[in-house]
């Protein structure tokens, strides 16, 4: 599954560890979920939505990377 | 063991881990020695043939119990994993040898050291199956 999470954490200049603290998971999970070779449970989904204040979909899709990378937040709330 | 995290639910199993150890490192040669020296037979001879085997078990409950105790799920599912690494490569190294054993006549493999594969495996397969995650 592919993921914004590398853009919006650079959004917002965290590093995975940051991120990492935010979520209460290890810098690995953040890592793996990052690098889609891990895809999170509904919970923490839904933890990750809430932190970056958007939506599930916004942050993850089966779409390929070069469609879903170019979306923005502020782009998906005006959508 | 490779270090999974460095969360409190790891940092209680390795503290479990190593005080079970620590007991079975104490009650191993404490066995020997009163079988060696007093030949207990008879009913109290079973009881305290088996009591080295409890930490060991120990260690699989106290695996266990950190799975049930982890909260980071991408940590829960490695140590699912590796157990399951650690289960395979045992089934594998024991069922190899014993055909070993039957046809060739290979060293008998005494069945205590089957916990010590699986412990084995499932350390080894940590660093792996994190590194493919990387």
């Amino acid at each position: 599954m592919k993921n914004r999470l590398r853009v919006l954490r650079a959004e917002r200049e965290w590093s995975q560890a940051d991120l990492a603290q935010r979520l209460e998971v290890s810098r690995q999970s953040v890592n793996a979920i990052e690098t889609g070779k891990f895809d999170p449970s509904l919970p923490l989904a839904f933890k990750l939505a809430r932190l970056f204040e958007t939506t599930i979909e916004a942050i993850f899709s089966e779409e390929t990377d070069s469609e879903f990378s170019g979306r923005t937040v502020a782009n998906d709330k005006l959508a | 063991m490779k270090c999974l995290t460095n969360n409190p639910a790891a940092r209680r199993f390795y503290r479990r881990f190593l005080g079970t150890f620590v007991l079975y490192a104490l009650i191993l040669p404490l066995t020997t020695l009163v079988f060696v020296h007093y030949h207990p037979t008879g009913p109290l001879a079973y009881p305290l043939a088996v009591l080295p085997a409890i930490p060991m078990l120990g260690l699989l409950a106290i695996f266990g119990l950190y799975l049930a105790e982890e909260k980071d799920e991408f940590q829960r599912t490695v140590g699912v994993q590796s157990m399951l690494c650690g289960i395979g490569g045992t089934l594998t190294v024991t069922s190899v040898w014993g055909f070993l054993e039957d046809y060739v006549h290979i060293r008998h493999l005494d069945p205590i050291f089957t916990i010590t594969i699986f412990w084995v495996f499932l350390g080894l397969s940590i660093p792996v199956l994190l590194a493919r995650y990387k």
